[in-house]
């Protein structure tokens, strides 16, 4: 599937990768960068890829390098165990799949120990990554303002986690603090391509379990009894944009269908996809049906996906006849049944709990 | 861990109470009851804290609680899921994974 195959960060060595020679046994003096890589990152940075560093070095040659290519670094790892480790390191510091980084090193030996120890990265010489421009992986095909923004976002991001760590309160009340604000509005067409992408680069909060093509997103914001939404996230570190959406299929009245309910992973623990759940509940209650159902794969990835159903009160249904294959298949999704997924399933009977104030919605006060 | 046949639901709840409070980097939830909910108003169990507990049940007791348990009842409360991995730990630690 599409989204196996893009990377959304690049891990750069620094000595006679980044740099020309070596940090250390340069000094007092400290080796140049690389004028083809610094031209190398600027352009992946235009396409939403981010950067960071695993080095063998001390912390300060990180800070050097930021400097010496002009370039923001979303994450550094410096020191002197295995390389693979720090990846690991830096993916899940940035929420992010192993699968979804590439590696750049000099040393093959490197290239060698990465490429055992986790199989998923790209890993590649500085000769191939300067090629690598023009690989599908590094590709995406579109690049939304969201994107572009991607890597000061990763940075406004950790400094929200920093003031998380040092607040005392309840993590509701932190949401609250940092000003949080989540807006759901009705799709416009501006608001396709970075609904594409996302429905593209999402994996843990991807119902669908795969990429929604802009046609397809295009074609739904005029088709009958159907709703297509958006999420829009901020707060007083950043503004993340639009970071979440889910597609409404209510062509039966009495049970609403959403085929596709997504969320970037850089919005996890902050409230979206909750409160569009709920929204969503209290939205087909008060326009008279029963029911709303979700069908989701169950696996691994979907785990934070499923806890956030779990939260809202879905319920994995028995009954699979009115289950993926139709109602999502038909015409929104796919031109395949994806069988590996079970519908799950919120009765609407029970009161329904109110939207925090703090979020911005059709129909609320 | 013991090696010393299965651990009671006493040591399975108070690894948890330390899983849950790495987790949510709340060190009070160390000492929660049994009858406090995961999710709202307890714990407050989110996406990001509620995987990683998830992982931590996989790793330390053997327990894949998100395959086997399709609605995550388990996760209810610390009392069912401490149930939930009891019901289910017996052999895995038998073999001796420490």
């Amino acid at each position: 599937m599409s989204t196996a195959g893009l990377v959304k960060c690049v891990v750069w060595d620094l000595d006679n990768t980044l740099l020309r020679g070596t940090y250390l046994e340069s000094l007092p003096d400290r080796p140049p960068a690389d004028p083809a890589i610094i031209g190398l990152l600027a352009e992946l940075g235009r396409r939403g890829i981010v950067h960071a560093i695993a080095s063998r070095n001390p912390p300060e040659a990180a800070e050097y390098a930021a400097q010496a290519t002009g370039c923001e670094f979303v994450a550094a790892e410096c020191g002197w165990g295995r390389k693979s480790e720090a990846l690991a390191r830096i993916a899940a510091g940035l929420d992010i799949s192993v699968d979804a980084l590439a590696f750049v090193d000099d040393d093959p030996y490197e290239r060698a120990e990465v490429g055992a120890a986790l199989p998923g990265v790209r890993v590649l010489s500085p000769e191939d990554a300067a090629e690598a421009v023009g690989w599908p992986e590094f590709s995406p095909a579109v690049v939304t303002e969201e994107a572009r923004r991607r890597a000061g976002l990763y940075r406004q991001r950790h400094r929200r986690q920093q003031a998380e760590q040092a607040f005392t309160g309840s993590h509701e009340d932190f949401l609250r603090a940092c000003r949080t604000e989540v807006t759901i509005a009705a799709a416009s067409p501006a608001d396709v391509p970075r609904l594409h992408e996302l429905s593209e680069r999402t994996s843990q909060f991807n119902s669908a379990g795969r990429a929604l093509p802009a046609e397809s997103i295009a074609a739904l914001l005029g088709a009958p009894a159907t709703d297509v939404m958006t999420v829009r996230l901020r707060d007083r570190f950043a503004d993340d944009g639009l970071v979440g959406g889910c597609v409404i299929d209510r062509r039966q009245d009495r049970v609403w269908t959403v085929p596709l309910l997504m969320m970037s992973c850089r919005a996890i623990g902050r409230g979206v996809i909750d409160s569009l759940l709920t929204w969503l509940a209290g939205r087909a209650a008060r326009r008279g049906a029963a029911a709303v159902q979700v069908p989701c794969p169950v696996s691994e990835r979907s785990v934070p996906l499923r806890l956030a159903l779990a939260r809202a009160g879905f319920r994995a249904t028995a009954d699979q006849a009115a289950g993926p294959g139709r109602t999502v298949s038909g015409r929104i999704v796919s031109d395949r049944i994806v069988s590996d997924r079970i519908v799950f399933r919120c009765d609407l009977g029970t009161p329904r709990p109110a939207l925090p104030d703090w979020v911005t919605a059709p129909g609320e006060a | 861990m013991t090696g010393l046949g299965r651990p009671g639901p006493a040591v399975i709840a108070d690894e948890l109470r330390q899983v849950l409070a790495t987790a949510a980097g709340r060190p009070e939830l160390t000492a929660i009851t049994l009858d406090t909910p995961l999710f709202g108003d307890g714990v407050g169990l989110d996406s990001l804290t509620g995987t990683l507990l998830l992982r931590q049940v996989r790793q330390r007791f053997g327990v894949d609680v998100a395959a086997e348990d399709l609605n995550l009842d388990a996760l209810a409360t610390l009392g069912t899921l401490v149930t939930f991995v009891c019901g289910r730990v017996a052999g895995h630690r038998a073999g001796g994974d420490s």
